[in-house]
């Protein structure tokens, strides 16, 4: 049973497919990522260190934008991501 | 014996049924289209609740049902109408797109109500007898239009069934075939992303325009969906941005290039991946695709509609194991096996290219077999989208 779900290959998330607690290691699909928090069920985690400004990828497609660096294995979510639209256009 | 099999017509266009569709060119005939359909086997009829008005949305009612009628499904087709010239008019454009057999019973011609019955049901069944007679050809996959529809999403939408569709879309699209997405609202915030995948910078203009046409229809109603969006639901489910919300949506039509947009419709004038501007309306969106000539379909969802169409067979996709194993005469698959672990993407993806074929080759869907045949025009009553 897979943990959690790889959308695609160019991307730095991946979705949690139920609760991962903090320090769970997952090696599936020949990968390995560590969870460096509780994540809940249906929320993205990294798969590797995003530097703050950069794109978050899900589904190969930029859907925003890290508001501060993320390291591996953090819980991905409005905490610390931004849509690119919006963020343009409210500024 | 070829991956595909189907029924060529006069217009180059494919079906993959050989229906007879019995279209009422006034609400008023509904019943009696209804009833042929219960009396004739191989006879299909849809019912809607257009009386004649000659409005501002006359055009899109009088393309969808000249369309419908020339669904490339359809073996043939039998107009009902009352005698007016408003249905002429519609019978005279239907002609025009050329392909399928068709006939006229006028109640006004025949005198009664009985009599129309009658010789809808003779008729029909003459002609579905001539139908069935016609053997199935090798096909090229360029055969295929696709539909892609999702309804009554999930928070499983995007990451199970929707994107295991677009891997299927995006090899039959790869091979040759035609495919459709639709639903502007649904697009919404990443009509960007999915305009920087258009074949020209042209087309990636009009896929923004048909998205800013939409927001400036809803403004007027003072709704703000971007703001707004994505909801407090969405947050706690797990999606972040409206781009990914919206782009669950959009991964129906997988990563392939956008070839061209598409009015309400409208039929598709070469293979590959097109965007039709509809209402976010799952019958009505599914009615756009009939009238465009779309001639299979495959529609996601996260709570188990039964929704069908008379003339397009359309296979519904489970996004989550709870509702796609329990709902089983309305499912033909379940992609929750994504999300419960035990299946990838590509194997689901796999596996809905495969029904895509056999439903197409004469599987029967479930909607079908559910005789499914929803059918809504659509009106935007003046307003600019």
């Amino acid at each position: 049973m897979r943990e959690i779900l790889f959308l695609n290959s160019l991307d730095n998330i991946a979705v949690c497919l139920g609760d991962i607690e903090s320090g769970r290691v997952i090696s599936q699909d020949g990968r390995s990522v560590t969870a460096i928090e509780n994540i809940p069920r249906g929320h993205k985690i990294s798969t590797r260190d995003i530097a703050k400004g950069e794109g978050i990828i899900k589904y190969g497609e930029r859907m925003g934008h890290a508001t501060q660096d993320i390291a591996c294995g953090a819980h991905v979510h409005v905490h610390n991501v931004l849509g690119d639209r919006l963020s343009t256009e409210s500024s | 014996m070829s991956a595909l099999t189907g029924f060529k017509r006069s217009d180059g266009r494919w079906g993959f049924r050989n229906h007879v569709l019995v279209l009422p060119l006034h609400q008023v005939l509904s019943n009696t289209a209804r009833e042929v359909e219960g009396l004739v086997d191989g006879a299909v009829a849809v019912s809607h609740d257009w009386s004649g008005e000659v409005d501002s949305d006359f055009e899109r009612i009088a393309k969808v049902l000249a369309g419908i009628a020339n669904n490339p499904n359809n073996f043939a087709t039998i107009f009902l109408t009352v005698g007016t010239p408003i249905e002429t008019e519609i019978i005279t454009r239907s002609r025009s797109l050329g392909a399928t057999e068709l006939h006229v019973l006028s109640l006004s011609e025949l005198g009664s109500m009985t009599a129309l019955l009658a010789h809808a049901t003779n008729l029909a069944t003459q002609l579905t007898q001539k139908a069935t007679a016609v053997v199935r050809v090798d096909a090229p996959m360029s055969a295929i239009v696709l539909g892609l529809e999702c309804g009554g999403s999930d928070a499983y939408s995007g990451i199970t069934a929707n994107p295991a569709l677009g891997l299927a879309s995006d090899r039959l699209v790869a091979q040759g075939a035609t495919s459709i997405l639709a639903e502007t609202m649904e697009i919404l915030g990443s009509e960007h992303l999915l305009a920087a995948r258009a074949i020209t910078p042209e087309v990636g203009k009009q896929i923004i325009d048909v998205v800013a046409r939409y927001e400036r229809s809803i403004s007027y109603e003072g709704i703000d969906i971007r703001g707004a969006q994505p909801s407090r639901g969405n947050i706690e489910g797990g999606l972040s941005t409206l781009e990914e919300k919206s782009l669950g949506a959009a991964k129906k039509a997988g990563s392939a290039q956008f070839t061209g947009v598409l009015e309400y419709a409208d039929t598709p004038p070469t293979p590959g991946l097109y965007f039709m501007d509809t209402p976010g309306h799952d019958i009505e969106q599914l009615t756009a695709f009939a009238g465009a000539g779309v001639n299979i379909t495959v529609f996601t969802t996260g709570r188990g509609t039964p929704t069908g169409s008379a003339v397009m067979p359309t296979i519904k996709v489970a996004t989550n194991s709870e509702m796609g194993l329990v709902l089983t005469d309305l499912i033909d698959l379940n992609a929750g096996t994504i999300s419960d672990g035990v299946q990838t993407l590509d194997e689901v993806g796999d596996l809905i290219y495969q029904e895509i074929l056999d439903v197409a080759n004469g599987k029967l869907a479930k909607a079908e077999i559910n005789g499914q045949h929803e059918f809504n025009l659509s009106r935007l009553y003046g307003s600019t989208l």
